[in-house]
């Protein structure tokens, strides 16, 4: 059993994940339109990718930030779906994760969803723009 | 100055907050070692030989009087009553409690101060010219385009994993003395012929166990464009620079394993993506900006350069501190003002709380409440009067500050080696502390002229050794500390282009090293044509006569 923390309609919420819940993952060579692709931080995004029902990418250690690149790419191409991020990751990460437009997250068996859920918007505003919200600050300032 | 707003205030008090939770989870056992290893250093929290370390951010070295009253306080309190200026015109307390950093971010924070980002595999704290807004050389004000990066390089959200630390410099006087041609990204801003603010881009810089010379990529990017290009530059390097191996991850790699064209173009490639995207700046924010770091308005002086003159007649110290430590200032009537920390028996860099308070004094006194770190780890005043000039110095003696050493052999930089840190190979301050000793005395190193000293406990370089017309490099040889020395490297001012120093030979024993310094000074004298500096001297003659003094010597 493995705590996935999700966003269900506006709102954060963990939920434990069976194994039968678990996605058929394919990788990115075996992958067809439709259905649920996981691929590793090294891949350059393809713009078919925009049908997959699911993309996961997979953390090989929480401080590697290609996966944070390649979220922002596969935004970039289109892909509308739920972006999961799994492996090694860590809950004072996720806040970077979330702007990077993902929005699930496969927690390790290690880590404590509720510390997790404590950790993912510990800030009210950042200075740059992000995949979610990508007008910079100062744009934000000039209206206020 | 950048002045705080609410939002930016807000953003600090919540980082501070963030950090208090995580340092108590982590003492609580409920955050491991690796992780919360990665969190402290985005928080500036290193941990050394002896103790912790803090590296406070003092962005493009510029500080209010009361921000420097506020660190000599955290001295006193948390410290041992001293601070740091280093190299990368940062201050570092070498003594905090690690359970004690959250109250010491706080007492930042309420002077809009804070350690974000000062270490770790992230950007760090943008560095610049230490004469910003005040050099007569100078061609555009660097500090709001440093802000505007700092800005947009804090918490970045794509960018705080990257393979290694990502350093970036900004000059803008073609006398380059914020050393951009050694750092990941240096830039360079200048006016161009519509008078509109544009950026040539260098790349794949930097000093470390590879030294290189940045490459140019980019030339005259357009100021709006400043932030979409540097989010392509950091996108490429954040996926492809290495990872595997750590001595092979900063971009100078990258940039060396592609071809410098070819990194070019695959920027210039992601931009096409970028550009005109979000983070294009408006006109409104870049003036926003800039017209905040707009010049405080100076008193009109007269021409004070006659006094000036009697003033030096009847004063030979003072006479010796205006030529060394005193530069030509932008407005008239006014002059930028060096107090140097390299005294003997006092680490390079390393100031008192009393000095911190004394500087902020003078501060505010005769310099419009303006103090600036250099990457030379002095304190400058970067506008004084010419008629407070003697004023000024009266009152750095009762400080050890009053050093007319500025440029010379005994104005080293020096990183704090093995007596502090636990990357270490040999120390760096007994070596500083032996040449300051052998060869203060004034008139011989007056005659010696402008001579970079540079010292460096390790290949990782914090004291920059490259880039020293002698650079000084401590290795391990079988468990005994030895020193490697270069000569010919610079690091970009003066007119003349950045260059890498050459190895002389093989390394000396710590106490051989005041013999070959006198050596290395006596081929100099020896062979200069009269006003010949040593740099000069060394790039017509070649490494071979020091060489042949050196080692010809040792062998009988």
């Amino acid at each position: 059993m493995q705590n996935l923390i999700h966003n269900v309609t506006g709102q954060w919420q963990v939920s434990a994940l069976s194994a039968s819940e678990t996605p058929h993952w394919q990788t990115d060579k075996t992958w067809q339109a439709g259905l649920p692709l996981c691929v590793t931080v090294d891949v350059e995004p393809e713009p078919v990718w925009q049908t997959a029902s699911l993309i996961g990418i997979d953390f090989p250690a929480f401080t590697d930030g290609r996966g944070l690149s390649l979220a922002t790419l596969i935004r970039r191409i289109g892909y509308k779906g739920d972006l999961r991020a799994l492996g090694a990751i860590h809950e004072d990460v996720l806040h970077y994760m979330v702007r990077c437009g993902f929005t699930s997250f496969l927690l390790p068996e290690d880590c404590d969803p509720a510390v997790a859920l404590a950790c993912i918007a510990p800030y009210t505003e950042f200075y740059q723009g992000s995949v979610i919200q990508p007008a910079p600050l100062y744009q934000r300032r000039a209206r206020g | 100055m950048y002045r705080y707003d609410d939002l930016d205030r807000q953003f600090l008090h919540e980082r501070v907050a963030h950090y208090r939770a995580q340092t108590e989870r982590y003492l609580n056992g409920q955050l491991s070692e690796d992780a919360f290893l990665q969190l402290r250093l985005r928080n500036g929290l290193y941990v050394q030989r002896l103790a912790p370390m803090l590296r406070v951010a003092v962005p493009y070295g510029t500080l209010a009087a009361s921000q420097l009253r506020a660190l000599s306080k955290i001295a006193r309190e948390y410290d041992r009553g001293y601070g740091h200026l280093s190299t990368r015109q940062n201050v570092q307390f070498n003594w905090p409690e690690l359970a004690e950093v959250p109250a010491i971010l706080e007492a930042l924070a309420l002077v809009d101060m804070h350690a974000i980002q000062t270490s770790g595999s992230c950007i760090r704290n943008v560095t610049t010219d230490q004469f910003a807004a005040a050099a007569a050389d100078e061609q555009v004000d660097p500090r709001p385009y440093c802000e505007l990066l700092r800005q947009w390089s804090t918490a970045h959200p794509e960018f705080e994993w990257l393979p290694r630390k990502f350093k970036i410099a900004v000059t803008g006087s073609s006398n380059d003395r914020a050393a951009v041609e050694v750092h990941d990204v240096g830039l360079r801003v200048y006016r161009d012929q519509q008078d509109q603010v544009v950026f040539d881009v260098l790349a794949g810089g930097g000093l470390g166990r590879t030294p290189v010379i940045g490459h140019q990529i980019c030339t005259a990017l357009p100021i709006a464009e400043l932030l979409t290009y540097m989010e392509a530059l950091l996108r490429v390097y954040n996926r492809y620079g290495r990872r595997d191996n750590k001595y092979k991850a900063r971009i100078k790699i990258l940039v060396r394993a592609m071809g410098a064209d070819a990194f070019a173009s695959a920027v210039a490639e992601e931009w096409q993506h970028t550009r005109g995207g979000p983070a294009t700046l408006l006109t409104t924010e870049i003036e926003r900006i800039e017209k905040q770091f707009v010049m405080p308005t100076l008193h009109q002086h007269t021409d004070y350069s006659e006094t000036l003159a009697q003033e030096r007649f009847d004063n030979p110290d003072f006479s010796r501190w205006l030529t060394h430590n005193v530069t030509p200032h932008k407005v008239a009537g006014y002059a930028c003002v060096t107090l140097s920390t390299k005294v003997i028996g006092v680490p390079p860099g390393d100031v008192s709380d009393q000095q911190m308070d004394a500087v902020a004094d003078w501060a505010d006194a005769y310099s419009q409440s303006e103090i600036r770190i250099s990457h030379e780890q002095n304190f400058v005043l970067p506008h004084v009067a010419q008629c407070d000039l003697l004023a000024l110095f009266k009152k750095t003696k009762a400080q050890a500050l009053n050093t007319a050493n500025v440029g010379l052999l005994t104005d080293m930089i020096c990183c704090p080696g093995g007596d502090y840190c636990s990357l270490a190979n040999a120390k760096s301050i007994p070596i500083a502390e032996a040449i300051q000793r052998q060869f203060g005395d004034y008139d011989y190193q007056h005659d010696l002229g402008e001579l970079d000293i540079n010292i460096s406990g390790c290949m990782n370089a914090c004291g920059h050794h490259h880039v020293g017309h002698i650079g000084i490099l401590g290795v391990d040889k079988k468990g005994a500390e030895f020193y490697q020395i270069s000569l010919g490297g610079h690091s970009g001012h003066s007119q003349r282009p950045a260059s890498l120093g050459k190895i002389l030979g093989p390394s000396f024993a710590r106490d051989e090293v005041p013999n070959v310094m006198a050596q290395i000074f006596s081929t100099y004298l020896n062979q200069r044509h009269d006003e010949e500096d040593f740099l000069s001297c060394y790039e017509r003659i070649g490494i071979a006569p020091f060489k042949e003094t050196i080692y010809a010597k040792s062998d009988s």
